[in-house]
């Protein structure tokens, strides 16, 4: 039982938990905690004492999307999403039922909305007060400044009128060919400019502090309005509902436009003349409506989690299609070497350049086979972002092939000489099956780089998924889509760890010397 | 088949291999090897290391081009190499992605096309059994130790029922105990039904225990048969009645200061290796190893 757990463990790449099993089961305890401690212990303490690092770092840069958020905010943040994308489930869910499921329905989010209005208006008394209270506040610091601020401005004036009055004044006094009395004057206009320039510097000063006291933060503020805040979503929320469940239903209103038809045929049946022609006309567009109906869907918005699971099916299409290629030709590279000669030039060529150059590229040609992007089976931009991620990803899987095609041992080579094994068979069960351990690696490499590009190449072409996520987040420009973005860096974080690790199993499943494979 | 076919099953006329030296030129390593097998005969190829042993089995074998001469199997002049003549290298090369029965039923489904599946498995499992493999059957290479291996290697050369059979050392890599075991091994497969042999190795013992004639070839560039030596021990052989021949030592002895001849001719002529008899054969066993040639690696990838 206990090296079948640790076999499995083994197998799935988890050998990190195998000193608890093995301590579980009392097996040299002293050295499995030390294994425990290294590979559990200073792995999480390096883990907390970033966390904690971030958290005294983050909240003392603001920038202007508000504070840099803290591990506590990312998290509030990442729930949200969560809580997000749930509410649009339900609310989808809302949209299509239909019958004594949406009969009570109503009944529960009625109650939900009636138990919400009191705390609304509770919530709502509150705010005001705060407001109040700030507004009063404020008022309290502002006011003893905005009197010095008046008198100053009021004084600075009349000093500055009595300047200007004596160099008016002065000025008529001067004779012809004074020449010294003359810039003696200059000098005085310039002074009596130099003194005004340091009193606008005065009152200004005065603004700003005005200002510091009027953008002070007042706690009590900021709570009540979360408050508020966090009672208005659910109850929008469940307004919404209530109307998914009502006259937007969809069985509603397949409903409404099937007793409208009836109503029509009702009449066709007996009109005559000129009505029966426009009668039948209106048949044609009720039955035309009720269609459109019956397969209309909820204009769900994307959620971030539906954007991963299609960044998912994105990078895998991606990584299917660079296999696809990279395999077969990577195969004839190392099986021959005149193919390898024609194709190194292109390889170097090609390697090195970026997504961010392969994407709008791929974007006008994927665009120039599909007129009409929301008809298309696939959108074109799910399917250049996917193409722009074999592009960037196959050289490391057709490079390795290459290798474990070329390096296959001599001897083998030898022994399906002596056997005459055909071509496809010395293929089959001896070439790839000898490349295959350095094939898996090169799949692996080429999943993480792709992985890495389809961010980016979301974020250019819009397809939907984390990249654009990203990239709404950050044109939205609020603190809280900037905690998002945070949440971003560990989805995709984890996303590629779990990759990864999948890849290392099934190399390891291919691995016929078993090898250790590097983490 | 006539009488005269079964004198000359094999014949090797005037072989010749050349490799460029580094400046460009021809040297012959082997020049004029000349040799006639019989039918179910063994032959014993020993001479000094890098003199063209390993040269001349795989010219046999098809896997080395042959520079000049013919090798003629049953009348027929070879082309290439082919299953009619099985080798087993020092190192077994067994492919680690079969099973022991796996790499077995490789060379079966070549040999026996229209065999059935399971058909093809008995033969196999009959194959792994004569090497005293039957409860290793499943095992991957990995799992099995050298001798181990070098067993799969031998039934898989075997089954393939070839004309000829080419061993080149190949108990060379086993320890001493399961040297004399896979010996016997041989020896009673080849009891059983007689296959044409070329064993090339490095052990005098071995040599005379094993074959029917010992071809010894002199030290290359340039190397030939030297001398050929008939063995006159009764098949099938028993080990301990060779060792108890009056003859086995005045044979062993012969062979060997054949050998320190060659060596000191060399010297003679101003060669530049060093003399290596006092570790040659102050033992019963070896003479001295080069290691082997490891396997070229493709250049081309480091192009990318
Ligand atoms: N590909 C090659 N190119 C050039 N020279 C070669 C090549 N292969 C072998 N030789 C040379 O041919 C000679 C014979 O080599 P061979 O491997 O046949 O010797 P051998 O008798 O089998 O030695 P050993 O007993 O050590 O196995 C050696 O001197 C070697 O240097
Ligand atoms: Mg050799």
């Amino acid at each position: 039982m206990k090296y079948k757990i640790l076999k499995a463990l083994d197998i799935a790449g988890l050998a990190v938990l195998d000193p608890i099993v093995r301590l579980i089961y009392r097996e040299e305890p002293s050295e499995q905690v030390r294994k425990i401690i290294l590979f559990i212990g200073i792995p999480a303490f390096t883990f907390l004492c970033f966390m904690v690092l971030w958290a005294y770092i983050a909240p003392r840069h603001t920038t202007k999307s508000g504070e840099v958020p803290t591990p506590a905010v990312v998290w509030d943040s990442a729930k949200s999403v969560w809580v997000f994308h749930e509410r649009e489930n339900i609310k989808e869910d809302d949209f299509r039922v239909s019958g004594e499921e949406r009969q009570k329905r109503i009944a529960m989010v009625s109650a939900e909305l009636e138990k919400l209005k009191p705390q609304l208006a509770k919530v709502d008394a509150l705010l005001t007060k705060a407001q109040e209270q700030a507004k009063a506040e404020t008022d309290k610091a502002v006011a003893p400044i905005m009197a010095v601020f008046e008198e100053t401005k009021a004084k600075y004036s009349a000093d500055s009128t009595a300047r200007k009055k004596a160099l008016t004044d002065l000025a008529g006094t001067i004779k012809a060919d004074d020449k010294s009395a003359r810039s003696e004057y200059l000098k005085k206009v310039e002074a009596h400019l130099a003194q005004t320039d340091v009193e606008k510097g005065n009152l200004q000063q005065i603004k700003a502090q005005m200002d510091a006291v009027m953008n002070r933060k007042h706690q009590g503020l900021i709570e009540a309005r979360l408050a508020k805040n966090r009672v208005a979503e659910k109850v929008q929320f469940y307004s919404k509902r209530l109307e998914n469940l009502g006259d937007n239903n969809q069985q509603q209103k397949v409903l409404a436009a099937k007793e409208s038809l009836d109503k029509e045929k009702e009449k066709f049946s007996q009109a005559s003349g000129r009505a029966l022609y426009f009668s039948a006309l209106k048949i044609q567009r009720a039955e035309d409506r009720l269609g459109r109906i019956e397969t209309s869907t909820y204009a769900k918005p994307w959620t971030f989690p539906a954007q991963i699971v299609r960044s998912l099916g994105c990078v895998f299409l991606g990584f299917v299609i660079a296999t696809v290629i990279a395999v077969p030709i990577g195969i004839l590279c190392g099986l021959s070497p005149v193919f390898m000669a024609a194709m190194t030039p292109l390889i170097s060529l090609f390697k090195p350049v970026s997504p961010i150059v392969w994407l709008p590229i791929v974007f006008i040609i994927v665009g120039g086979f599909i007129d009409d992007p929301e008809q298309a089976p696939v959108h074109p931009a799910f399917l250049s972002s996917a193409i722009t991620v074999a592009l960037c990803s196959l050289w490391p899987t057709l490079v390795n092939t290459a290798f474990g095609v070329a390096a296959i041992d001599k001897d083998h080579l030898n022994v399906a000489r002596v056997l005459r094994l055909g071509f496809w068979s010395r293929l089959f069960k001896i070439v790839i099956p000898s490349a295959l351990p350095l094939i898996f690696a090169g799949l692996r490499i080429s999943l993480g780089v792709g992985w890495m590009v389809l961010i980016a190449a979301e974020l250019l072409s819009s397809s939907e998924g984390i990249g654009k996520f990203v990239w709404d987040m950050f044109n939205n420009g609020s603190s809280q889509t900037f905690a998002q973005m945070f949440v971003v860096v560990f989805v995709v974080g984890i996303i590629g760890l779990m990759l990864d690790r999948t890849m290392i199993v099934f190399q390891r499943l291919v691995s016929f010397d078993d090898a250790p494979t590097a983490i | 088949m006539s009488n005269n076919l079964q004198d000359k099953y094999v014949e090797i006329v005037n072989l010749v291999k050349a490799y460029p030296n580094p400046f460009g030129e021809d040297i012959r390593v082997v020049d004029g090897f000349d040799l006639r097998i019989k039918q179910g005969e063994m032959i014993g190829i020993l001479g000094h290391s890098g003199c063209g042993k390993s040269t001349v089995l795989t010219m046999v074998a098809g896997l080395n081009a042959i520079s000049g001469g013919n090798v003629i199997v049953a009348g027929k002049e070879i082309d290439g190499a082919g299953p009619d003549r099985s080798v087993v290298f020092q190192s077994p090369c067994l492919f680690p992605w079969m099973t022991a029965l796996g790499n077995v039923m490789l060379g079966v489904k070549r040999v026996y096309p229209h065999a059935s599946k399971k058909e093809r498995k008995e033969l196999a499992e009959y194959y792994l059994n004569q090497v005293g493999l039957a409860d290793a059957m499943h095992k991957y290479p990995r799992e099995m130790s050298g001798g181990m291996q070098q067993r799969v290697g031998i039934a898989r050369a075997i089954a393939l029922k070839p004309k000829m059979l080419l061993l080149d050392e190949p108990f060379g890599r086993l320890d001493s105990l399961t040297r004399m075991e896979l010996q016997d091994v041989i020896i009673d497969i080849l009891n059983e039904n007689k296959v044409t042999t070329l064993l090339v190795t490095h052990d005098v013992d071995e040599a005379i225990y094993m074959c029917d004639r010992i071809v010894t070839m002199t030290n290359g560039p340039h190397a030939r048969v030297g001398r050929i030596n008939e063995m006159p021990f009764e098949r099938p052989r028993i080990r301990q009645e060779v060792l108890d021949h009056p003859e086995y030592y005045n044979i062993r002895g012969s062979l060997i200061q054949y050998l320190e001849d060659l060596e000191h001719e060399k010297e003679k002529q101003g060669q530049e290796k060093p003399p290596v008899e006092e570790e040659t054969f102050n033992d019963q066993d070896d003479l001295p190893k080069t290691p082997k040639d490891k396997t070229e690696k493709s250049e081309l990838v480091f192009m990318l």
